[in-house]
């Protein structure tokens, strides 16, 4: 453990699983103006200009700590190195996957095709296709770093333990004897740092900045994504997506501005958490929006009734002036269809 | 809007517009769809709307007001809307949100909206002249 602290790299090159998390918004945000065909150049292409432009603010950082940063400024010649070898580290990366890998990878982040979809192609269930999809991230994740420190793995075991570690994976961690082979392997020790960065609480965890009518679309969207990684039906998938899109129009419409966070839970049982937050106005009469009569859409209701229906639990806090809280809550059942 | 598909495309089939959701749409997006589609009834005098609604995976409140607000409107120019498409489980959850599609009738898929429109006389697709039949709703 100390070695592993001691060799630790710290802060000298972004986190990978920022840029792949980058890389993947920036293809999503483009993708309603690419061919398809165009998907997966624009993709790499992409990977490095995000590498380049984190490179770029992370180096800026560094050389402007004493003074007023200008972020106007030119890159100097001897930043171009570094950012030449981060661009290339990430498009290697991304041509190590395998093709079927890449190709559902990208089309899943890219052209939105959920997992269900995916599944019915491959004549496999959506659970099976969300855990193929972690895989692959953890993957990615393990192959940028590899390739950003140009480095040879020492033993065959290495890059089964790295991919271990970079999803997440316990049992997996456990098979292929994870922590021993840290102490043992220094190149593993050192490699698993940025590996580990975020990967753990992000996995099953995400928080989703809510502030205009795009949004909505994107919370929902992420929200029945993780939620796919449990067994919920497909009625509870969408009756989540529906619920988060009500929570999020309110906060856009009420407040401006606020977030969701979602988040798998494993006690006291399997479920997903939503909470959505902000700092609007705050909801005078708690218990007339939560009345149904007066809270149908359409008039000035906020659809709090419907989503209460909708979820398993559910609660909310409101300050007039400070804002309002809602905390929902879907518990996976055992689904018979 | 700038040179990307199309979110939605509404394609005209004699006095009959058909409208298809391509991919989930934002509050303004559907926004501009109720006020093209609503243009489109008006300039085409149609007298069937089918809004075929398949590659929505979430239809909440607003989407299913938006909805209901455009059938409205095109009853009140004389035209009657069919929503096709409608997921199972987007039902379910629209009816569990207290929403549901109120007075517009829903179908299947097309090929039975287009038969729900034709066997309501003024409404169908005809292969006769099209000609403007001021009030001929039911
Ligand atoms: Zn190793």
């Amino acid at each position: 453990m100390v070695r592993r602290i001691v060799h630790a790299r710290v802060g000298s090159h972004p986190s990978a699983e920022d840029l792949v998390q980058e890389t993947l918004t920036r293809v999503l945000a483009a993708s309603a103006t690419i061919e398809p065909g165009m998907l997966e150049p624009y993709a790499i292409v992409t990977a490095r200009n995000v590498v380049a432009s984190m490179w770029r603010d992370a180096d800026r950082r560094r050389r402007n700590q004493h003074r007023v940063v200008d972020l106007s400024t030119p890159d100097l010649p001897d930043s171009q190195v570094v950012l030449d070898e981060e661009q290339s580290a990430m498009a290697t990366a991304l041509a190590r996957l395998g093709e079927r890998e890449r190709r559902t990878l990208l089309e899943h982040e890219v052209s939105g095709t959920d997992t269900h979809t995916l599944a019915a192609r491959a004549g496999s269930t959506a659970g099976a296709v969300a855990a193929q999809l972690n895989r692959t991230r953890a993957r990615l994740r393990v192959e940028y770093v590899l390739a950003a420190e140009q480095a040879e793995l020492p033993t065959d075991q290495c890059r089964a333990v790295l991919i271990a570690l970079s999803g997440g994976d316990q049992r997996r961690q456990r098979e292929v004897r994870a922590a021993q082979h840290l102490l043992e392997c220094e190149l593993c020790a050192r490699l698993s740092e940025p590996l580990l960065e975020r990967g753990q609480q992000r996995d099953d965890r995400l928080r989703i900045p809510v502030t205009a009518d795009p949004d909505i679309v994107s919370a929902r969207r992420a929200a029945r994504e993780l939620a796919s990684r449990l067994d919920f039906a497909a009625t509870d998938l969408t009756v989540i997506a529906t619920a988060v899109s009500e929570v999020c129009r309110n906060i856009v419409r009420f407040a401006g501005t606020g977030e969701v966070v979602v988040e798998l839970l494993e006690v006291p049982r399997r479920g997903i958490q939503v909470v959505a937050r902000d700092g609007g106005p705050g909801i005078p009469d708690i218990d007339r929006a939560l009345d149904d009569g007066f809270s149908t859409y359409g008039g000035l209701g906020l659809g709090l009734p419907g989503v209460r229906r909708l979820m398993d639990e559910f609660a909310i806090a409101s300050e007039p002036g400070h804002g309002t809280t809602v905390t929902m809550t879907k518990w996976e059942r055992t689904h018979d269809g | 809007m700038n040179g990307g598909p199309a979110l939605v495309s509404i394609m005209r089939q004699g006095s009959t517009l058909i409208a298809s959701v391509h991919t989930a749409l934002d509050d303004s997006e559907l926004v501009r769809f109720e006020h093209d589609l609503i243009h489109q009834i008006g300039e085409h005098r149609s007298r069937g709307v089918i809004i075929d609604v398949a590659a929505l995976d979430v239809i909440d409140s607003f989407a299913a007001l938006t909805l209901r607000r455009i059938a409205e409107m095109a009853r009140l120019r004389g035209a009657l809307t069919v929503l096709v498409g409608i997921q199972p489980e987007v039902a379910f959850t629209m009816v569990r949100l207290g929403m549901g599609t109120g007075q517009v009738p829903t179908a299947l898929d097309l090929e039975e909206g287009l038969a729900l429109l034709a066997a309501h006389p003024g409404a169908g697709t005809d292969s006769t002249e099209r000609d403007a039949r001021p009030g001929s709703t039911p």
